[in-house]
């Protein structure tokens, strides 16, 4: 820390950007006030004002809200959950890794796990049209989670039977240099696990979004034991009750549930890192 | 001990929130930034027609300027000349948003604070005259500008917006 050049501690340009960025989301709160009255204004097109009003609500104004909330009221250090682009809290931090990327990588595919393509233009074309068609996308995007304030660096996921509403799938983050799990555990990656159960609208931010399973700790040990059976040199050590088993929602208002414990696979004995 | 991390507060200081982003010079154009520009191109399109309308409708428009121009003493050349004023007026406004929408598009900070800045003071205008004028925000009336502009300012000032225009920015 000490040294790198002295950098400066706050930015003019950054205050403006949080000045626009309250000011739209006030602004969108109004949007959303004036497109609801509308809606009883314009007889049978009222419908389709409805509909535009609940995207914006739930795609653009509550997001914002929660950001700006957010922002003021949920710590933003390590508390085992990932938070969501909107900043709520999301999936539980339930796996942790050590080993190079490459090695992760390697034994993820050897366990029968494919990685998921980044979301841009093409790959949401690509989700629209293999649902319509009924095809499998076995490289579907997942959604953004944060940790560290950062987006996971990869996510892997197994498709259920061709299912798409159903999905295993995990993110990883790379921990910042030098950073120790509470209790002083050193871990290169934390990963989060959990499984797709099916798609529907979220009760809680009323976005269409997947609906996980509760109990994360089967999809925690699903992943365990998938990595330990395709290769022998993995090891796991095993954090006891690293987190207090705890019942929580995550960012789309699903419960969850779990005992707390944390795997940590060691993927480091696995291959030569390539330099 | 002496390579341990540093313990950090357990509070966060809010000039943590003022920090200057991280300086990413590869970042991709996110969706935000892409969404941000066809909305503004859209509003400009929305000028051409409101253009095209007075264009083919010369004589009609021309009358009604006529009507409304009061103080001054209304002849048909003032009203004539006035019109053209205001259609070159219109005409510069597109091309300078077009151009800015253009600028953002290539990633440029000032093109977007400048573009947030004039939406800001549109909303402002129409939130004034509708809370203590009464002025009515319809759905066949000014809903859809006033729509427009303010999705503008959202896709704009959105994070992944604001850390594109500012990827080159050195801490």
């Amino acid at each position: 820390m000490t040294d790198e050049p002295r950098r400066r501690r706050y930015s003019i340009g950054v205050a403006i950007d949080w000045f626009f960025f309250v000011f739209a989301g006030l602004a969108a709160v109004w949007l959303a006030y004036l497109s609801f009255t509308e809606t009883f204004n314009v007889g049978w097109w009222g419908i389709a004002v409805a509909i535009a009003f609940w995207v914006l609500l739930a795609y653009l104004v509550l997001p914002r809200l929660h950001r700006i909330l957010t922002t003021v009221y949920v710590p933003d250090y390590f508390i085992g959950r990932a938070r969501t682009s909107d900043g709520l809290l999301g999936d539980p931090v339930n796996l942790a890794f050590l080993g190079e990327a490459d090695q992760i990588h390697a034994a993820m595919g050897a366990a029968g796990w494919t990685q998921a393509d980044e979301v841009t233009l093409g790959s949401s074309w690509r989700i629209v049209t293999s649902t319509l068609t009924r095809r499998s996308y076995g490289e579907a995007p997942v959604s953004p989670l944060f940790l560290f304030s950062r987006q996971q660096d990869f996510a892997y996921q197994q498709e259920v039977d061709g299912n798409p509403a159903q999905r295993h799938h995990v993110r990883f983050w790379k921990c910042p240099d030098g950073w120790l799990l509470p209790g002083g555990s050193r871990v290169d990656w934390l990963a989060a696990g959990t499984f797709d159960t099916a798609v529907g609208l979220s009760l809680f931010t009323l976005q269409v979004t997947h609906r996980i399973d509760a109990d994360t700790d089967i999809e925690r040990d699903h992943i365990v034991r998938t990595v330990t059976a395709a290769d022998v040199r993995v090891a796991i050590t095993m954090l006891k009750d690293f987190s207090t088993g705890y019942h929580a929602r995550n960012g789309g208002g699903d419960s969850i549930r779990t005992d707390g414990d944390l795997p940590i696979v060691d993927v480091r004995a696995t291959t030569e890192v390539t330099a | 001990m002496t390579d341990a991390p540093h313990k950090r507060p357990a509070f966060e200081p809010a000039s943590e929130l003022l920090k200057p982003v991280s300086r990413d010079p590869e970042m991709k154009r996110p969706p935000s930034t892409f969404a941000g520009v066809l909305l503004v191109l859209l509003r400009v399109l929305a000028g051409l027609v409101v253009m095209a309308g007075i264009l083919l409708n010369w004589r009609n428009t021309l009358r009604e300027v006529d009507l409304s121009i009061e103080g001054v003493e209304s002849t048909p050349e003032v009203a004539e000349a006035a019109l053209i004023g205001v259609v070159i007026f219109l005409g510069v406004v597109l091309i300078v948003d077009a151009a800015l929408a253009l600028f953002i598009l290539i990633g440029h900070n000032w093109a977007r604070v400048t573009v947030m800045a004039f939406s800001v003071i549109s909303i402002t205008g129409a939130f004034i005259q509708w809370w203590s004028e009464d002025q009515e925000i319809t759905i066949t009336g000014s809903l859809l500008t006033l729509g427009l502009d303010i999705l503008i300012l959202l896709a704009l000032s959105s994070r992944s917006a604001a850390a594109y225009a500012r990827r080159k920015e050195r801490l």
